[in-house]
């Protein structure tokens, strides 16, 4: 698992730009709302954004989950629950690698 | 992940935290360069200073704009002919540039009415162009000139005129950065939504960051057309002043250049619900998940898939070409700011390269975790080199070929290091499908021409290299090819033309017509 | 029908002719060996000028900034210049000469610059590098006075106040090259190789066009020394080529070691270099060789090939470092061509008192105008509004869009030259300058003539 959601998270850091914002809570807000999203078109629920934000995190997700599902083709053999554990453990990989763990001194600056 | 320490650095041994080598396994949480602090008085940085970044990078790509700095005459021509954003306006933004020619009694006695006047006959001289950005300079500021009042004064009197305030003097912040972030909070506080704008598509975006350096932009904005999306606003490459003012009405921020303009997009997201979409216009992959995302955005992702599939099926044959010839080949990213990460991992995937090293002149710690986390293991990342760290980490890479700045490639010649011109390029534009051949077709030329294997004989000692009185870039790049890549029929050399903009130029419509429907409700 | 001579009406400037002084003072100090100047400002002062630079000669050179931020702005700066200074002398080990350089905004906040290199001097270079030998030389070159030119002219005069030692007469003359490329140097030495004249040169920067060398070692620098410098004491006469860059140092060598000084006239074109050279032979009296009548001959021949068919009523434009400009003027009226504009960029007051400039107002006899504290939109208005007919524009690269705009043939000339290849190598000065420059403005006008199929048949038959 370790090993797997490694390569997940390598993914995201070669490829997305997203996980990168410029301080903590926008941080918190991407890896929450794009690896939400992300988990749930790869469990195959089909949900529909609630607004525009909401729809940017969406579609951050439905490339990331196309790309995941070419790039890594044993994802598509995980069951529902192993998807979601898979999820949750690269969602709290991100948030250490670019929040918790980030030596970013920027990111808890109050003002853009 | 250790910090690496130049050896011409120890006598400053702050250095040290400004430079990182990425070992295996090892993560940005494990180091990161220092990043935007204080440079270092006498170490030969490459720095420049905070009026340049407001008034030279972000300000002046507007096109429609009458740019005036107040204050001695230098700072206006030193930051004028250095770049190479044009525009589809004959290029006026290049052309022309305005300094209020502060003298020694104006710092004695003030220097407004000066301003004043210089307005005046900015204007005057110019009568069809009615928008002005006014930059402050380290000595308008010191004697404390109130710019802003003086603007004020002058819209009063001409009502047909706007006139934008930056207060960016040179001294403002560690380097160039500064000044991005100052002009992009005064223009959200000051100019964002004074206008309302047409709007022509039920798909309206703004494309942040993106300054139109040899014609990006319009590439970009092509593709955009082709999917029936309006680009309200470029923040501000080939951009408008007006359209500038109406960045509010967009329904998508697509941010190219976090690194300059992430401020605005913040801004834009938090006051009028703009979401920021962070795009890479460089490299097939990365671009075309960029389109993709904007079309599925909009629900009209199929557009998105279409011009990929086209432009993919015309250009990737001769991006493949380059590829097999510029494998293994060691290369050193060292721009100025957001071209480490939108580069890094794209040169490496697409054309085969090494990125041995990274290094920004001007980025904050954040630019420097996207660049680490897109390079590979080994690479060297520095913070606000110097010139001698420069010089010592090329003897010590040994690259083939450095992407850098115009004055540090000389330095780099010498060395014998073929540059490429990472801000103004050599023969760009470079985003784009056929654009990223175009990279590709500059890097190839550059580690191939047979000059620089000339340059590196030494006619007193070696033996002459060649026996034939010439070598074709072939003769040195397929030397260690198979037969079966060398003479594959399904990869070819560029085809494209010297200049591309005209043909872009020539298309003014979107392709899809607007059926004023608000789609962007319907979809969520 | 008259010259005239008049200032900028308009408060500001519009696309500038020079930039501002601290250029000047940055041009000087590269032109000196084991020198890296510390220029005390914003950093933006140090790399654009560096580029520039790099955009003329396609080559990089070495200058520092002390990187003035926001709390150096408000509370001094003067620890940067010392913090600068060591951080130098500390990674550049041949270091010998550290010109600190002003600009506007520590001399807005009074940094007292002179004040810090005795700190310095008394403190630092004596406590960490007594076994060195280091120069500090204070120059102040705000940028709200004067222009790139007075910058230049200032610090030469500040850097030859400050070395120029009288003790045994070294039996040469000073010649002060003012702002020149490589190629004029070695145009300038070969004419005092012909006339035997031992000349110490100011600057050497012939090594501006710098090699490639197979070892990857080559940095590009001036070559004049420290003991060059000194030296400046012990000739027995100076020559300042231009009025406006270095005049003040040979001025300066004249009214206080009491060596004599001839100012000018800047040697562009074949009467100006017969003057140059027969003011070589007055002060050493050396006679002219058979040689330079010759070289001249060969250029008066290629003169005579282009000057009344071609070149004869052409009218031109002409802007940029002011004795090049009235150089160029005067060698133009020698080809019979017609110069109708004159732009000096900036306000220096001398100019309506100089000679050359005094001539030309008693002598020319057609609509001549000159005009001081200038820009390049006065030459562009002309042309756009005022129906200034131009044949030919002289100039440096930053007016090539009104060449471009009003499809006017350019010659490019003069600082900086970036637009086109290699022109820091070939001369202005001396007979060949003369031959260079004219076949230049010839084939400029051949090729617009091809272009526009203009008279394009008259040269099958030339």
């Amino acid at each position: 698992m370790k090993d797997k959601i490694e390569q997940l998270v390598d993914y995201i850091m070669k490829h997305c730009l997203w996980q990168f914002h410029s301080r903590a809570w926008d941080r918190e807000r991407q890896n929450r709302e794009i690896l939400t999203w992300t988990n749930k078109i790869l469990c195959g629920d089909i949900e529909k954004p609630a607004d525009r934000l909401d729809r940017c995190h969406w579609v951050d997700a439905m490339v990331l989950a196309d790309s995941y599902r070419e790039s890594f083709p044993w994802i598509k053999g995980l069951a529902k629950p192993e998807i979601e554990t898979l999820m949750k453990g690269v969602r709290e990989r991100m948030d250490f690698l670019t929040i918790t763990g980030s030596k970013n001194l920027e990111l808890t600056d109050q003002n853009y | 992940m250790p910090h690496h320490e130049f050896d011409c650095s120890t006598c400053i041994p702050e250095r040290k935290k400004h430079a990182v080598v990425k070992g295996p396994g090892e993560t940005i949480a494990d180091a990161l360069p220092a990043g935007y602090l204080s440079t270092i008085p006498g170490s030969i940085s490459e720095r420049g200073c905070a009026y340049c970044g407001a008034k030279h990078v972000i300000g002046t790509p507007m096109k429609d704009v009458l740019h005036i700095s107040h204050g001695p005459v230098g700072c206006t021509y030193d930051t004028w002919q250095t770049k190479r954003y044009i525009s589809d306006n004959d290029n006026f933004q290049l052309k022309y540039t305005f300094a209020t020619d502060m003298k020694e009694k104006h710092v004695i006695f003030g220097a407004e009415k000066l301003l004043k006047q210089n307005i005046l006959e900015a204007f005057k001289a110019f009568p069809d162009i009615k928008r002005m950005t006014l930059y402050q300079t380290c000595a308008s500021a010191l004697i404390g000139d109130d710019i802003n009042a003086i603007a004020d004064e002058v819209m009063e009197e001409l009502p047909d005129v706007d006139i934008f305030v930056c207060n960016s003097p040179g001294f403002r912040g560690p380097s160039q950065s500064g000044g991005h972030h100052t002009i992009c909070i005064a223009w959200f506080k000051d100019k964002v939504g004074t206008v309302e704008p047409k709007i022509t598509s039920d798909y309206v975006i703004n494309y942040v960051g993106e300054y139109n350096i040899q014609g990006d932009q319009e590439v970009m904005q092509d593709y955009f057309k082709r999917m029936g999306i309006q680009v309200l606003s470029t923040f501000t490459g080939n951009g408008s002043y007006d359209d500038l003012r109406s960045m509010h009405r967009a329904h998508l921020n697509v941010l190219e250049c976090a690194r300059s303009s992430e401020y605005l997009c913040n801004e834009l997201r938090v006051k009028y619900g703009i979401p920021r979409l962070d795009i890479d216009g460089f490299g097939f992959a990365p671009l075309s998940d960029s389109l993709r995302k904007i079309g599925l955005f909009f629900g009209i992702e199929d557009r998105a898939e279409e011009i990929i599939a086209a432009e993919t099926a015309r250009w990737k044959p001769e991006l493949d070409w380059y590829k097999e010839r510029l494998t293994g080949k060691k290369v050193c990213l060292w721009p100025g700011g957001s071209k480490l990460w939108h580069w890094a991992h794209a040169i490496h995937e697409e054309m085969g390269v090494e990125v041995v090293s990274v290094y920004t002149k001007f980025g904050h710690q954040g630019d420097m975790e996207k660049g680490i986390a897109r390079a590979e293991e080994g690479a060297l990342a520095i913070d606000d080199p110097n010139e001698l760290e420069s010089l010592e980490a090329m003897y010590k890479l040994k690259p083939d070929c450095i992407f850098t700045g115009k004055r540090p490639g000389e330095f780099a010649k010498k060395v014998r290091v073929p540059y490429l011109n990472a801000h103004a390029y050599h023969n760009g534009p470079w985003k784009g499908y056929e654009g990223w051949v175009r990279f590709a077709r500059d890097i190839y030329n550059a580690i191939y021409s047979p000059i620089h294997r000339l340059a590196l004989v030494d006619i007193s000692k070696d033996e002459l290299p060649s026996e034939s009185g010439f070598q074709t870039r072939r003769m040195l790049s397929d030397v260690n090819l198979s037969d079966e890549i060398k003479n594959a029929s399904e990869l070819r050399q560029y085809t494209g033309k010297f200049d591309v903009t005209p043909d872009l130029r020539n298309k003014t419509a979107l392709d899809y017509p607007y059926l004023r429907q608000d789609k962007l409700e319907q979809l969520v | 029908m008259a010259c005239n001579l008049s200032e900028r009406t308009r408060a500001g400037i519009i696309n500038p002719i020079f930039t501002c002084q601290p250029a000047g003072a940055q041009f000087a100090s590269i032109g000196i060996k084991d020198c890296i100047g510390l220029v005390h400002g914003g950093q933006g002062c140090v790399m654009f000028v560096r580029l520039i630079f790099s955009q003329h000669f396609k080559e990089s050179f070495e200058l520092a900034s002390s990187s003035v931020h926001e709390e150096g702005a408000v509370f001094g700066a003067l620890k940067r210049v010392e913090e600068g200074v060591d951080v130098l002398l500390m990674r550049y080990p041949h270091v010998r000469v550290i010109p600190i350089i002003s600009t506007c905004s520590t001399e807005i906040i009074g940094d007292d610059i002179d004040g810090v290199v005795v700190k310095l001097n008394e403190g630092l270079l004596k406590e960490k590098y007594a076994d060195r030998e280091v120069y500090l030389v204070p120059i102040h070159s705000p940028s709200f006075v004067g222009s790139m030119i007075s910058g230049y002219d200032s610090a030469v005069r500040d850097i030859v106040k400050y070395f120029a030692t009288k003790s045994d007469p070294n039996g040469k003359i000073n010649l002060f090259t003012g702002w020149v490329n490589p190629g004029d140097v070695t145009a300038l030495k070969h004419l005092l190789s012909e006339m035997d004249i031992e000349a110490n040169l100011l600057f050497e920067i012939e090594e501006f066009d710098s090699p490639l060398m197979p070892d990857g070692q080559h940095v590009s620098h001036g070559e004049t020394t420290v003991e060059d410098l000194r030296d400046t004491g012990n000739a027995f006469a100076s020559i300042a080529l231009n009025r406006y860059e270095g005049g003040k140092a040979a001025q300066y060598l004249e009214d206080e070691l009491g060596i004599p000084a001839t100012i000018g006239p800047t040697p562009i074109g074949i009467r100006n270099t017969d003057a140059f050279l027969q003011t070589l032979k007055k002060i050493t009296g050396k006679p002219i060789p058979q040689a330079l009548v010759k070289e001249r001959g060969i250029a008066i021949d290629a003169l005579t090939d282009l000057t009344h068919m071609f070149l004869a009523e052409k009218k031109v434009a002409i802007y940029g470092n002011p004795d090049l400009v009235i150089g160029l003027a005067q060698f133009c009226i020698d080809l019979e061509m017609k110069p109708m504009l004159l732009l000096l960029g900036d306000d220096n007051p001398n100019y309506a008192r100089d000679p050359r400039i005094l001539k030309l107002k008693e002598k020319v006899d057609w609509d001549m105008d000159i005009i001081t504290n200038s820009d390049l939109f006065e030459m562009e208005d002309r042309i756009k509004n005022k129906g200034l007919d131009l044949d030919l524009i002289l100039g440096h690269s930053k007016g090539r869009f009104t060449a471009i705009d009003y499809k006017i043939p350019m010659v490019r000339v003069g600082f900086p030259t970036y637009d086109r290849a290699g022109m820091y190598r070939h001369p202005v000065v001396g007979y060949a300058g003369a031959i260079w420059l004219a076949e230049q403005m010839a084939n400029a006008l051949f090729t617009d003539m091809e272009y526009k199929g203009e008279r394009e048949w008259s040269l099958n038959v030339w």
